[in-house]
């Protein structure tokens, strides 16, 4: 039996059929510096070039030995094409990743551009991905995009967003409503791309900031009209606390759940079964980054497959400043620890 | 005619229930009633008091981050009403505080929260907003001399700039408090960087800020040495 393309692993692993290992990727950011040094640029530069950010991703990707990449690495782009403005950081030390400077500060100033798809860097980002579709045949070329409330909150200034929730219901289920019809609008963008799979990053709705009854009302009924529309395979993200709302992020329809290191990925599996795959959970800069002791990342990883992932994602963009060792034994870990079935896939 | 304890109660009910307007007018019946009460009694007594009610709805799960900037807001009305009538001589000795989230991070909510609790005490607050380069708070932190160094990154991704800040602060001003707070940090993550206070993120700035108003209060009661 000829083994597994890492493309190959990721979809029968989204489609649940027997695969030969555990694969290794990620649908955040998994860019690190060895690969960018290895490319002699720097990491303030990958963003807003195709060659470069496609090769950030693919040059990382074979470095590691991953199954699968992502791009772009910040989540700026589409506010910047909404006109929002970027600062890409290129004259500051070190890793510093692009934001959005001028938040829209009132609901009823806010005006997207019909065209917001064509502008700023998403033409960049669209031709990353033609790079990789044509230069990584072998490896899952997966697109992410911010969930309705999360791309509100790059656009808008967040405590005005979080105050409208309670002081201007109505408005704001009108202007969530518009940031569905467009995370929708790119999703189906992406898969025009040819990506292998989505992963919707709904990361600022966790119950750190939003009450489960709120995630219920507001946040629940757009994520399922999105996952209703995709038709590839597609990941419901949420960073931070998803206990209390991780009943709720299954129904919304997502063929995957991610989620970081606060969910108890045991309870979870209590709570929606073993049929549901479940992506997570280690602490990427708590493990990649800080460990010394790459013992100890074995061990992160281990109890991540223990608990009951069904593939080991990092709960957040990998910090690109990894130890090298401790990226060789994450990537090692789950290839030769992942042997095992996980709740969801089967093995070969 | 309103008893004291009738006006703290409209004063705390009023950032509980997140009502600005009525917190404003029960702000001024605390400077219309100086027999009754000094507007530092309405300002550790009532809006203080509500917000610590507002810590035990955010731990209880009840209230939420909406609820608390709310909350806040209200606050922050009656605050407005109070302070100006609020004498140096009633609060001792004025600390202050340079803080900021730092390059990299355009979020400031659990900053703010902070921001909220140094105010109530009556700090003198140097607010650096978001995105500051490193280089303004060493300068801004030496120009004042202030007492505390809060700093705040709500990602990964920019919050080892802080550290940076840290060694250059403490090298020119030993005597400097470092706070640090957000998301990805951890308590051994800001002992390895070198600070001396850290909440881990807004819902717990909430908690720890509001306990250090709990604080407050029993150390101006003279409950606590």
């Amino acid at each position: 039996m000829t083994e597994l393309t890492g493309k190959e692993r990721v979809l029968k692993m989204f489609n649940k059929e027997a695969i030969d290992r555990m694969p290794c990727f990620s649908g955040q950011g998994a860019v690190t510096v060895q690969a960018i040094e290895k490319m002699g640029t720097q990491f303030a530069k990958i963003h807003n070039d195709a060659e470069l950010m496609a090769g950030a991703a693919l040059t990382s990707a074979r470095m590691w030995n991953l199954d699968g990449l992502v791009v772009p690495f910040d989540m700026a782009a589409v506010a910047e094409a909404m006109g929002r403005g970027v600062s890409l950081y290129d004259g500051a030390d070190g890793i510093i990743y692009p934001t959005v400077p001028n938040k829209w500060k009132d609901l009823d100033a806010i005006d997207i551009p019909a065209d917001f798809m064509s502008k700023g860097r998403m033409p960049i980002i669209d031709d990353a991905f033609a790079i990789l579709k044509k230069e990584a045949p072998d490896l899952a070329v997966g697109a992410w995009v911010l969930g309705p409330f999360t791309q509100a909150g790059q656009i808008m200034e967040l405590d005005i967003l979080l105050k409208g929730l309670k002081k201007k219901k109505d408005q704001i289920d009108a202007f969530l409503g518009r940031m569905t019809e467009i995370t929708i609008d790119m999703c189906k963008h992406y898969e025009g791309l040819g990506v292998d799979f989505i992963s919707v990053r709904e990361m600022g709705s966790g119950t750190d900031l939003l009450s489960p009854r709120m995630w219920k009302t507001l946040i629940q009924p757009n994520l399922t009209r999105v996952f209703d529309a995709i038709s590839i395979p597609s990941v419901n993200h949420i960073c931070g606390s998803t206990d209390m709302i991780i009943e709720m992020m299954h129904e919304c329809g997502a063929d995957a759940l991610s989620v970081d290191q606060k969910n108890n990925v045991v309870e979870t599996r209590t709570k929606i079964g073993n049929d549901a795959l479940i992506l997570g959970n280690f602490d990427p800069y708590g493990t990649l980054t800080t460990l010394e002791d790459s013992s100890e990342v074995a061990n992160v990883i281990k109890k991540c497959i223990d608990d009951g992932v069904d593939a080991v994602w990092p709960g957040c963009d990998i910090w690109p400043d990894v130890r090298k060792e401790n990226m060789e034994t994450f990537v090692a870990t789950v290839r030769e620890y992942g042997v095992k079935p996980s709740p969801a896939v089967k093995r070969i | 005619m309103a008893t004291k304890e009738e006006i703290l109660e409209e004063l705390k009910e009023a950032v509980i229930e997140y009502e600005e307007d009525d917190c404003v007018e029960a702000a001024r019946k605390v400077l219309d009633n100086p027999d009754l009460l000094t507007p530092m009694d309405g300002v550790l007594d009532g809006l203080a008091a509500g917000m610590e009610k507002v810590g035990e709805l955010f731990d209880s799960h009840e209230y939420f981050v909406p609820e608390v900037l709310m909350c806040a807001d209200a606050l922050y009305a009656g605050l407005d009403v109070l302070r100006p009538h609020i004498t140096l001589t009633e609060t001792g000795p004025r600390a202050s505080v340079v803080l900021g989230s730092v390059q990299g991070d355009v979020h400031d909510i659990g900053k703010n929260l902070v921001k909220m609790m140094f105010d109530i005490a009556g700090w003198e607050v140097h607010d650096l907003g978001r995105d500051v380069p490193l280089e303004d708070f060493v300068e801004k932190q030496l120009a004042t001399g202030s007492d505390v160094l809060a700093m705040s990154a709500m990602m990964t991704t920019t919050m080892l700039g802080m550290k940076k800040v840290i060694a250059m602060v403490k090298e020119k001003n030993p005597d400097c408090l470092i706070m640090l707070g957000g998301a990805p940090l951890t308590r051994d993550v800001a002992n390895l960087f070198g600070a001396d206070g850290y909440a881990e993120s807004a819902g717990n700035a909430v908690s720890e800020g509001i306990k250090m108003i709990g604080n407050l209060r029993k150390f101006e009661k003279g409950e606590v040495e």
